[in-house]
């Protein structure tokens, strides 16, 4: 397969945390992996179970594409810099960073323990702070500055009774457009993702029933589910030369679900 | 392999600028254009120079039968897929220095160009399976931006506007988004200094201004199905300079 030239990808380098999924799922970090390889990009899939990395390898290996699966726990920052120094000391040069890594929450703050609202924030926020902290200075001695695209939710714009989690998911978009600001001089363009009702691994892993998957279809204007491949298109593009211009933005890929904030499963 | 392959595009205010880069990169991608413009000389030009992808109509946007006649281009070409709303104008007046014909002016060729617009592609769009438009803004659509008022309210009204459309058009299987650039290199920003230019840059976080291919870029992917679940989406493509 040849790699398409345009997004200016071949011979760069990125880091995609979170880049498993449950079995053979498409999930969003799997999906930008396999694209952001089918562009050209040699990635370093990252995630807490080797295993779930190694497939994601697996299958950009047998599109003909490079990748690396490793395991680093980037809620720590030894770990961060780890990681970092892993993808410089392999291919030298750093220039792309996608941020998957997250986990939920159910409650509002009278029901939300302080342990858990201190662990979200830890695994959501903590995490994107970190692995930009470390890859944002190797990006820019790689030379030709970077980009980083971090997932957001929905969430953090209509909240539905996952308040820990939609607060985590604002704390991101600040984050972003913060670096945004303070490193677009040095070249970094920093964006977010924030996928609506998308069907994936992790969304499905725990169960869904066919009445709630239906909830959530019908929240999106277009009356359907997205999926894995929908986020990764959309972080491709903007990790990619065809975003050359764009920074700090808040990019839904939601089937306009936040144009009308109806009742939706969450 | 094209990521417009198949698509037939019509572009407004297409035959200079960002409207001709637009094209570009859209027949570049696999796609065949209408190009609409009042600039025949140009728009016949481009059209040659695109050689048997594009058809040059002469389009006045505020007038319906010329919509009516693009139409009739693209249903010739075989059918509608996308429109990019870029025709506009820019006459930068303080709120004091703007009189009603000036503002009447941008409301007719910014906001109510827009609008006829996408009324006039729906009927074709949906016959085609669908469809994507991309109304071009602004970042004043996003923000106070000084010494435009006439330009930044129907800049505004085009964000609103494509909002509003996205929900209507969702069940035709046709998606709207909104493109803000922000300080582009094109004809546009003659209207001021360089030196004036040049002290804009200094508010951009990336400290340089976009190019006409850049927008186009962003065009390319809400025209095509690799977007096939954004709708209604806004995005900025200013290096930075809203935040």
């Amino acid at each position: 397969m040849t790699p398409d030239e345009e997004w200016g990808l071949i011979g760069k380098v990125a880091i995609v945390t979170g880049g498993g999924s449950a079995g053979d799922g498409i999930g969003n970090g799997r999906a930008a992996c396999i694209l952001l390889a089918r562009a050209g990009a040699k990635v370093m899939v990252v995630d807490r179970d080797l295993a779930l990395a190694e497939r994601t390898v697996a299958m950009i290996e047998a599109e003909g594409g490079t990748a690396v699966a490793v395991s680093y726990d980037v809620t720590t920052s030894a770990q961060c810099e780890a990681m970092v120094a892993d993808a410089m000391s392999r291919w030298g040069r750093l220039d792309c960073l996608d941020n998957n890594v997250g986990i939920g929450s159910r409650g509002s703050v009278v029901e939300e323990t302080e342990e858990n609202w201190a662990r979200v924030m830890h695994v959501n926020v903590d995490t994107m702070f970190l692995t930009c902290k470390h890859a944002i200075p190797a990006m820019i001695r790689s030379g030709d500055g970077g980009a980083i695209v971090n997932i957001s939710s929905i969430s953090a714009l209509r909240p539905r009774g996952l308040t820990a989690y939609s607060v985590s998911k604002g704390a991101v978009i600040a984050l972003t457009q913060a670096m945004a600001v303070d490193h677009g001089p040095d070249g970094i363009r920093a964006n977010c993702v924030f996928p609506g009702p998308v069907y994936t691994p992790m969304v499905y892993a725990k169960g869904m029933t066919e009445q709630a998957r239906e909830t959530r279809r019908k929240a999106s204007v277009l009356g359907r589910e997205g999926n894995g491949w929908d986020i990764g298109r959309a972080v491709r593009f903007l990790l990619s030369d065809q975003a050359r211009f764009i920074t700090g933005q808040v990019l839904g890929v939601d089937g306009g679900a936040t144009l009308v904030g109806p009742s939706r499963a969450s | 392999m094209g990521r417009l392959n198949g698509k037939i595009i019509l572009i407004s205010g297409g035959a200079r600028g960002q409207g001709a880069a637009e094209a570009r990169r859209c027949v570049a991608e696999g796609a065949r254009v209408v190009i609409g413009d009042l600039l025949d000389d140009a728009g016949n030009a481009l059209a040659a120079e695109l050689n048997g992808a594009a058809v040059y109509v002469h389009q006045d946007v505020t007038k319906e039968a010329d919509w009516d006649a693009a139409l009739q281009a693209a249903e010739a070409m075989g059918g509608l897929h996308g429109l990019i709303n870029n025709a506009g104008i820019y006459q930068p007046k303080r709120l004091m220095d703007t009189d009603a014909e000036l503002f009447e002016r941008h409301m007719r060729v910014n906001q109510l160009g827009c609008f006829l617009g996408m009324k006039a592609v729906v009927p074709l769009m949906e016959k085609s399976g669908g469809g994507s438009i991309v109304n071009i803004s602004s970042t004043a659509g996003l923000r106070g931006s000084p010494g435009a008022i006439a330009y930044s309210a129907t800049k505004w009204a085009l964000r609103g506007m494509t909002k509003a459309a996205a929900v209507d058009l969702a069940p035709r299987k046709i998606r709207v988004n909104s493109v803000h650039p922000g300080p582009i290199d094109t004809d546009m920003l003659k209207v001021r200094t360089a030196e004036e230019n040049e002290q804009r840059l200094q508010f951009v976080p990336m400290k340089r201004m976009g190019t006409a291919d850049e927008i186009a870029s962003l065009v390319v992917y809400l025209l095509s199905d690799e977007s096939g679940y954004v709708t209604g989406a806004e995005v900025a493509i200013d290096g930075g300079s809203t935040l």
